[in-house]
């Protein structure tokens, strides 16, 4: 190991507010290595690539490219540098066309300042000839299948002639034959000296595409390995921690309710949205908690709006206690007894600059009515009530929401909800970025609204969570729900074998 | 390239207005009318096809009709009262109007502010400029003398093309304004810098993706503070064509015509969600406005409903833009597919 890795970065943190969503982070890619990087949602592996990409500036640490300090947020300078992203979420103008986008922002040009179109469609094709990839270059971006973009992504990164190319989550929206490709190139590109850093959820492809291995956790690095002297169950308590698995062990024990106590609230049959999802049927049941998972784009979070009434549906049949029903507007589905927590809570869900108490009061502002006029004194009163249930803090409801943690904001909104008492409970990722105290006092919450009776549906990323909190699991891949399983009979690695099937 | 197939719709629509003027109103197919849609609607698509360049990267400027009359009364002060030469002042009109447009760009990628809001409150701030500048305020004396500089007036020239080509014993030929020329020559520059240059396409990458050009190393700032120079260079165009006109400049020139200019390219296709849109269909889409209002006067239809035809006209061609906008997100996840 005589050269310096091609990226190293010491000390890494970022802080955002008061998460820390990375701590003291040391990583270092060499020459023709491919080093996988995993951990589970929010284990901040996403801000150490932003961070290396010049994407966002760290709070604190150093990165160097190649034993020369680099800057830091400067997402230019670092391509310049040779450093290339494939993000998890696209990054094209979708009104360009496939060629435009490849050389988004570095067209050759010729002497005379325009744009060289001959030479951008040669070194394209060349490119597509070399790696074995076929695309209609002149197609608008916006207009290609999923499949297709992603591998525009790539493209982009190729045609950088990049030292180090990030991937995040690559593969996520590829078919297996296609997977195979990309790890053809990935190999070629490491036979030239490409340094690669792979982030996936699939642990076969970490198995067969990888070198090395990184897991954090919580925002700090756990573990680094070579792959080989790993098997698959150790790589998976590492993601998951020593603590989180005997946790998952005990909620395991703590008996589950697949099918709770056998009265289905909720039927949808062959539920369909055109170009968005389809064939979706399942029946959700008093008394439980159905856990729906899946990739990101899977749309998992378009189904649950339908299902609250927020999108249209238009095929299939929703029913609610046995009533077909079509939901126009969310209003409709409250009527129901449905609730609805929503993924973005800044954005959906809370009304930021008002106070915990008005927050709470929003769902059921009805019963706090004489007439026109608010009766204030009440609702302070069931405010104070819910605070103290949902042990809030600080436990004062004149606080602006803005001012609580995450966490906090979280149960605020949860609880905006359950004062309703909800026949049926319809959750978007409740904890993303909620600590883990927040986290299990959320799961509490959920898990005495199911004894009570309440039909839970949680949309969940982050396996772990649905390991401890579901009775049955939903796996849903590209707009289709594939599988459906009691929790008490699959692996976390059946999940992640299902999310990550062949989309077909 | 992002010509937009709209580009033949928008082309075949205006022949068919044309066609429809042409039978029903009376002396619309003249070349005396073919010549006032030229002269009076040449210096409209210039200002359309500057207002494209804010929209394009995803903004807009309310400001451009601001900028058109600070720059005339700029000229005005000029030439009348310290007696510059016309070759002087054309630069330095052509400079105010860049700046004027830059301090726009400037006001909304430094202070982060909303397009609508720090263009409308430019608005505001020019117009205010106009009477503090006013050499009709400052110089009462001046208010009937006409501008006699050959550079400015020489604008307002009309050249006999059929006559010179021989061709006027065969039919009427319009003569052709300079503007339209002038036109012509804004509309070669600004397309060749769209779709053969590299800032071209940073524009349409910057109005289609913002994080994504930033992530691909293009300065997101530098070509937004272009962006809006342009439109005032070309705001400063069609100012000096207006001053050229008249002879004169007042404090209501150019009041109102950032709505035609806006409309004009919207109508040519010019996508309000930013990243979509050519230098043609603004062009076009303001003499397809021209067309019609002129249409409109023939047939005696009162100037108030000519508003209304306007703002109609600029209803539909959002609503349009909107469909195809619709169109497209239903048939795949585009760009920035949402997580879920």
């Amino acid at each position: 190991m005589a050269d310096p890795p091609v990226i190293r970065g010491v000390g890494l943190t970022k802080v955002y507010g008061n998460l820390v969503a990375l701590n003291n982070a040391d990583f270092s890619v060499g020459s023709g290595e491919v080093r996988a990087l995993i951990g589970s949602n929010g284990a901040g592996k996403s801000t150490l690539v932003k961070i290396l990409t010049g994407a966002v500036a760290p709070t604190r640490g150093a990165v160097e490219i190649r034993g020369q300090e680099a800057p830091l947020g400067d997402p230019r300078e670092m391509i310049r540098l040779g450093v290339a992203c494939i993000y998890q979420h696209s990054n094209l103008a979708p009104a360009m066309s496939a060629l435009d986008n490849i050389y988004l922002g570095r067209q050759p040009v010729n002497r005379f300042g325009f744009v060289d179109a001959r030479r951008q469609r040669r070194q394209a094709l060349e490119l597509l000839d070399r790696h074995g990839i076929t695309l209609d270059l002149d197609a608008a971006v916006g207009g290609l299948p999923t499949v297709k973009q992603k591998e525009v992504e790539i493209m982009k990164a190729l045609a950088l002639d990049a030292r180090v190319i990030l991937m995040d989550e690559p593969t996520g929206w590829l078919a297996n034959s296609e997977v195979a490709k990309l790890h053809g190139t990935i190999r070629a590109l490491k036979a030239s000296g490409v340094g690669i850093v792979y982030i996936s959820h699939v642990l076969d492809e970490i198995f067969a595409v990888c070198d090395t291995v990184t897991v954090m956790r919580d925002g700090r690095i756990v573990a680094e390995s070579a792959v080989a002297d790993l098997d698959r169950s150790q790589v998976v308590s590492l993601m998951v921690g020593e603590k989180l698995a005997r946790e998952s062990v005990e909620a395991t024990q703590h008996t589950r309710h697949p099918r709770g106590n056998g009265v289905v609230r909720l039927k949808a049959r062959d539920l369909a949205k055109r170009g968005v999802f389809h064939d979706v049927t399942f029946d959700l049941y008093a008394g439980e908690i159905f856990c729906l998972t899946g990739l990101i784009g899977s749309k998992r979070t378009e189904l649950v709006r339908t299902l609250f009434g927020a999108d249209r549906f238009d095929g299939g049949v929703l029913e609610v206690d046995g009533r077909p029903t079509r939901f126009s507007a969310p209003a409709n589905a409250i009527v129901h007894g449905i609730g609805f927590v929503p993924e973005d809570r800044h954005r959906d869900g809370l009304m930021l600059n008002m106070t915990v108490t008005e927050n709470l009061a929003m769902a059921t502002l009805d019963r706090f009515r004489h007439g026109f006029i608010l009766n204030r004194r009440g609702m302070i009163a069931a405010g104070r009530q819910a605070i103290a249930a949902l042990s809030i803090q600080p436990p004062d409801g004149s606080h602006a929401v803005k001012l609580l943690s995450g966490g906090n904001q979280q149960k605020v909104l949860v609880g905006k909800w359950l004062s309703r008492k909800p026949g049926i409970i319809i959750l978007d990722e409740p904890t993303v970025g909620v600590d883990v105290g927040a986290k299990a006092e959320i799961y509490a919450l959920l898990r005495r609204e199911r004894e009570l009776g309440a039909a839970v549906l949680v949309v969940s990323s982050d396996l772990d969570e649905v390991m401890t909190l579901a009775d049955r699991i939903g796996v849903m891949v590209s707009g289709r729900l594939v599988a459906i399983r009691d929790a008490d009979a699959i692996h976390i690695e059946d999940i992640v074998r299902e999310m990550g099937a062949e989309a077909a | 390239m992002t010509i937009r197939p709209a580009s033949a719709t928008l082309v075949l629509f205006f022949a068919g207005v044309v066609a429809v003027f042409s039978v029903s109103a009376p002396r619309f197919a003249t070349a005396t009318n073919i010549e006032n849609l030229m002269s009076g609607f040449s210096f409209v698509a210039i200002l359309a096809m500057g207002e494209a360049f804010p929209i394009l990267v995803r903004g807009i400027d309310l400001s451009i009709g601001a900028i058109v009359g600070v720059v005339g009364m700029v000229v005005f002060d000029m030439t009348l009262i310290f007696h510059l030469p016309g070759y002087v002042v054309l630069p330095i009109a052509l400079v105010i109007g860049a700046l004027a447009g830059v301090v726009n760009g400037a006001l909304i990628v430094f202070l982060r502010l909303q397009p609508f809001i720090a263009t409308l409150a430019t608005l505001a701030a020019y117009r205010g400029l106009i009477y503090a500048i006013s050499g009709r305020q400052l110089v009462p004396g001046l208010t009937t003398t006409p501008i006699r500089d050959s550079w400015i007036i020489g604008i307002e020239t009309y050249f006999d093309l059929g006559g010179r080509l021989g061709v006027s014993k065969l039919l009427t030929m319009p003569w052709f304004p300079l503007s339209f020329f002038i036109m012509l020559t804004v509309f070669a520059v600004l397309q060749t810098l769209l779709v053969k240059t590299r800032f071209g396409r940073d524009v349409q990458a910057v109005g289609g993706n913002s994080e994504a050009a930033r992530l691909a190393g293009i300065d997101v700032r530098l070509v937004t503070v272009v962006a809006y120079g342009i439109a005032g260079i070309c705001a400063a165009i069609a100012a000096l064509i207006l001053v050229a006109r008249f002879t004169t400049s007042t404090e209501a020139l150019g009041a109102g015509m950032e709505l035609t200019a806006i409309a004009s390219a919207v109508i040519g296709g010019v996508s309000l969600t930013g990243g979509v849109g050519s230098m043609f269909g603004p062009a076009v889409g303001a003499f397809l406005l021209g067309a019609v209002l002129l249409g409109l006067t023939l047939e005696g239809v009162p100037q108030f409903v000519q508003q209304i035809t306007t703002g109609i006209v600029l209803l539909a061609a959002v609503g349009y833009d909107r469909l195809l906008l619709l169109r497209q997100k239903s048939g795949h996840a585009v760009g920035h597919a949402k997580v879920g």
